[in-house]
């Protein structure tokens, strides 16, 4: 029974649309400061040979290599964000975008690190690293009636949604705090949120690593999950892809780019007769996005009205309830 | 916000659920292996991963065309019946992973042909050796891919075997002892390639006077060349894609530079004379496949292959070709789709001859045989002698 | 060697300078970065190749085609991705920048369609035509790019400066309103700027095919973020800051093939942006930035 009902290439796409969440998270954070990045494709990179580099090279537990991973990215995040923060609008846009290159072209020019072009293959793979640990402690997949692959993927696309859920519900929170009020308050007007006390610069760079370290956390998920990474996996494009996500989805509230990476990954899979023209569909929707709704398909209204929608739902069952009550009653 | 955050899990789980069960209406087929229908003939199901939409997909159809005429024929001779499924990877490792997972698991195939990249196969290949399938790349080059794993073969000629072939040639002709080296450093391919000219530099104890490196969609070359005429250079080794190279050509006999260029794999194509004309002569290949040869079944082949799809094949749609008379002569020796059987039985090829010539598998899986050296002489490909 | 160096530098360099003169006109006048400049260059390369080679016709008639389309280009540029969001009440400065990016995926995918993703050869003899000095030899196709450049780069400052049109396209890059309340036809301007700067980037474009045959769909990519680190360097808006930045990358690309390392030789851009942007955030030429630009 579970053997039929679970399917690897089900879980690979799920796999995937689960890092191009976190992906569309982590610009979703900078953006929530009104900041663009178009660096995130380098940032992520960094996070994936910084694990890939540390777990084969030093022999480290792929943890403490993802978890170094997102670190260094996020240190960089800082360390970029510092300076360039001072520039605003298109001309930050710009230098990320310079950022971005610079990483690319410094992973196929550092070769005796990171083996130039040709990439680094045999990344330790999350799933069958795990299988084989529990294959130590005695726990095999014919146990629970499933092959090995079946097991890798479930445990891969678990671990992934464990992840997922857990920074979602974290970014949740901090738009909700004091953090989260003072990026609003930066993306709305930056001199009135100055002028309110607000400490621009550390928000903005916070924001800004916070960006950062996810889209490296994400990057080194990808290394773990593919064994493989080559520099052409972070160029501009991705940079763009990664940016789609929250324009197509929406950019003011969380569930946007969730939303949008969910879609435009599924796309693809779902509709593979026109995955020709995938890429004119996306320059499409971006122009369109801009046009017609430049905040994205889900904003703060239509979350609103379905809050409102959902209370009166709620509202009306209990309304029907009291009238059901009363016609016994009489 | 909270209801927020509740929604969200409940669309994801939502989601997993839909998937969840969706496949399980797919895996029926899952355990069902025959062996052979009642008339002698062996079914197998064999998936495709091919390079079909975007920037690459000239590859993949000429691969996919080349698999479809081959099957053709089989199928006529009758002794295997292969059923193709055709995947699109769109030159995607995340997209070439997961077509290779729906192949394994949701139509349940015996082998797998293809991915068309190097950077596909190393993600890919892992996996399905991993699952015990099979997979045989027609058009993965780079270092390193057979070794992934027991079942993982490779009949696409590796820029290992290619380049030396056509370097001591040239150097055997033109007695060259210095050379220059040109390569594009950001692409898998031509990085390897140029990998493996230093070594036979090496080897063949030629002087390096200067290795100069290009990237990807630059268009101007002239800074690299310039320098390169300043060492005066017996001969030119450079690892380029076909589009760059012509045009690398075009620029460097524009200059003056008329010594004979060494390309690896990738610089071989008609295109090159298509865009270069004239500039292309003194280009020196080592490939597979000579569409030119005299022999029967070369002849055959280009005719039959003209006539269905109007242009003339290349070497990857003549390596297709032969890999799935490869894999259908396997599958015969094995007698039935089983994945282990016929991985021993295609381990065991040997002395097979196809439209590339005689070819045989090593231990590693990797494919044995003898290039043919081409040079560009009088604006067309010929025997370089 | 070192001379013949210096002319393919200063031949690059006259390319990425014609390249960063639409982008500047654009940010001057609209205060945006157009990311799909890039790819109305790499239209106009390939319409150059549709005339000298499918259709075999004379280069002249190359440029008029060329000039003709991405003035087309130009004008759905500004219909489509940039018009509607002027303007609008609530659109973030970041969003023509964003909607130029679907443009540019967009081109680069049709070119993709159209032409396929090899590279064209241009067909044209006036290509081979040399003089040689002493050991050094220099094509006309050189001259010609390097003239067109300076050529450019003069009559549009002084279209900018002297004429009736200029001063009002002026008057508009200063402060589009104002310059609507005294009688200037904002819409028209901006119109033909747009336009103007696409004509420019396809003039570039056929240039590129005929100095180095090679023509690709991808090329507009990285032409067009060469052109974006110009403007940057010599400063945004300003004509002469878009040639002496131009200049400056050329040399330098060509310098670094030179004396050091090929593999760095696309990094020099792209970190010539940071240093710029840290150091000197309006560029070479450039005024500082007032808060209310951006």
């Amino acid at each position: 029974m579970l053997a039929e009902l679970i399917n690897p290439y089900y879980l690979q796409v799920l796999s995937f649309i689960l890092i191009n969440i976190i992906l569309g998270i982590s610009i979703y954070i900078t953006l929530s400061t009104g900041q663009l990045s178009l660096g995130h494709a380098g940032f992520m990179g960094i996070g994936a040979y910084t694990s890939a580099i540390v777990t084969i090279n030093y022999d480290l537990p792929l943890i403490v290599g993802i978890l170094l991973g997102a670190i260094v990215a996020g240190l960089t995040g800082i360390l970029i964000g510092l300076p360039t923060l001072r520039l605003q609008g298109v001309y930050l846009a710009i230098a990320t975008l310079g950022f971005g290159e610079v990483v690319r072209v410094l992973f196929i020019n550092w070769e005796g690190m990171t083996q130039g072009a040709v990439g680094i293959s045999s990344i330790p793979h999350i799933g069958r690293e795990l299988v084989t640990g529990l294959r130590d402690t005695g726990f095999t997949a014919d146990m629970i009636g499933i092959r090995s692959n079946q097991l890798i993927s479930v445990l891969v696309f678990l671990i992934l949604l464990v992840v997922t859920i857990l920074l979602i519900s974290f970014f949740v929170r901090q738009h909700r705090s004091r953090v989260g009020r003072a990026f609003a308050a930066i993306k709305m007007d930056e001199s009135a949120a100055e002028a309110m006390g607000i400490n621009i610069t550390y928000y903005k760079v916070l924001a800004f690593a916070q960006g950062a370290l996810v889209a490296g956390f994400a990057g080194a998920l990808y290394a773990h999950i593919t064994a493989y990474i080559s520099p052409s996996d972070f160029s501009y494009h991705r940079a763009v892809e990664i940016l789609i996500f929250a324009v197509f989805g929406g950019s003011e509230v969380i569930a946007g780019p969730i939303f949008g990476a969910i879609f435009l990954t599924s796309m693809p899979e779902l509709l593979r007769d026109v995955s020709e023209y995938r890429y004119m569909i996306y320059g499409v929707i971006l122009v369109a996005m801009m046009a017609f709704r430049p905040q994205g398909l889900i904003d703060y209204n239509m979350i609103h009205k379905l809050k409102r929608l959902r209370k009166k739902k709620d509202q009306k069952t209990i309304d029907e309830k009291e009238s059901k009550r009363h016609d016994i009653g009489s | 916000m909270g209801n927020v955050f509740k929604g969200l899990l409940a669309v994801i789980a939502v989601f997993t659920l839909a998937l969840m069960s969706a496949c399980g209406g797919n895996s029926e087929t899952s355990g069902e292996q025959s062996d052979g229908s009642g008339d002698g003939t062996v079914d197998v199901k064999v998936g495709v991963i091919s390079w079909l939409t975007g920037a690459g997909a000239g590859y993949g159809e000429a691969i996919t065309n080349g698999f479809e005429l081959a099957n053709t024929e089989i199928k006529e001779e009758g002794k295997v019946n292969i059923e193709l499924i055709t995947e699109d990877s769109a030159g995607k490792q995340e997209q070439a992973l997961s077509s290779a997972q729906k192949l394994m698991n949701s139509e349940n195939v015996s082998m797998i042909l293809g991915p068309t990249l190097s950077t596909e196969m190393k993600v890919v290949a892992p996996e399905a050796d991993l699952n015990g399938v099979p997979i045989m790349g027609t058009s993965t080059t780079a270092s390193g891919i057979p070794q992934i794993g027991d079942y993982v073969f490779r009949n696409s000629i590796p820029e290992s075997l290619a380049i030396p072939a056509a370097v001591s040639s040239a150097v055997e002709k033109y007695d060259a002892k210095k050379v220059a080296i040109l390569y594009g450093n950001d692409d898998v391919f031509t990085k390897s390639g140029y990998d493996t000219m230093k070594k036979v530099a090496e080897e063949q104890g030629l002087e390096v006077l200067t290795t100069e490196t290009f990237q990807k969609g630059q268009a101007d070359y002239n800074a690299q060349l310039t320098k390169i005429k300043d060492t005066k250079p017996d001969l030119i080794l450079c690892s380029a894609l076909y589009n760059e190279g012509a045009v690398i050509m075009d620029q460097a006999r524009k200059m003056g530079i008329d010594v004979p260029f060494v390309g690896g794999n990738g610089f071989n194509s008609p295109e090159v004379i298509k865009i270069a004309g004239d500039a292309a002569n003194g280009l020196i290949v080592a490939t597979p496949w000579f569409g030119g040869s005299e022999d029967e079944k070369v002849q055959t082949f280009v005719d039959k292959y003209k006539e269905e799809y109007g242009n003339e094949p290349d070497q990857f749609a003549a390596q297709a070709y032969d890999a799935l008379y490869i894999l259908a002569d396997a599958i015969e020796r094995a007698g039935s789709d089983d994945r282990d059987a016929i991985r021993d039985a295609l381990a065991e090829t040997e002395g097979f001859e196809g439209v590339l010539g005689e070819m045989s598998f090593d231990e590693e899986g990797d494919i044995v045989m003898e290039p043919t050296v081409l040079t560009i002489k009088d604006g067309k490909f010929q025997p370089f002698e | 060697m070192l001379l013949e160096q210096l002319i393919n530098g200063l031949t690059l360099g006259s390319i990425y300078a014609i390249v960063a003169l639409g982008y500047t006109l654009v940010f001057g006048v609209l205060g945006i970065i157009n990311m799909a400049h890039g790819e109305i260059f790499m239209f106009g390369a390939f319409m150059g190749v549709v005339v000298t080679h499918t259709l075999q016709l004379p280069l002249a008639l190359a440029f008029l085609v060329a000039i003709a389309v991405t003035a087309m280009l130009g004008l759905f540029l500004e219909l489509i991705a940039l018009r509607p969001l002027r303007g609008k009440k609530g659109v973030s400065h970041l969003a023509p920048l964003i909607s130029t990016i679907g443009v540019s995926i967009f081109l680069e995918n049709l070119a993709h369609h159209f032409f396929g993703a090899g590279n064209r050869p241009f067909n044209t003899s006036f290509s081979q035509l040399s003089i040689q000095i002493g050991s050094v030899t220099i094509y006309a196709v050189q001259l010609v790019i390097f003239a067109i450049a300076i050529l450019l780069m003069i009559s549009l400052s002084f279209w900018l400066s002297k004429t009736k049109a200029g001063k009002a396209l002026r008057a508009c890059a200063e402060n589009l309103e104002a310059a609507s309340l005294l009688g200037v036809n904002t819409k028209k301007m901006i119109m033909l700027t747009v336009i103007i700067a696409s004509v420019i980037g396809g003039i570039a474009g056929v240039l590129v095919g005929m100095a180095f045959n090679s023509v690709t769909p991808q090329m507009g990519l990285s032409m067009g973020l060469k052109g974006l680190a110009i403007i940057i360097l010599g400063g945004m808006g300003s004509v002469r800051g878009a040639m002496v930045g131009g200049l400056i990358l050329g040399l330098s690309e060509t310098m670094i093939v030179v004396f050091g390392e090929s593999g760095y030789r696309d990094a020099i851009a792209f970190i010539a942006i940071i240093i710029i942007l840290l150091v000197r955030p309006q560029g070479l030429f450039g005024q500082p930035v007032t808060e209310a630009r951006r």
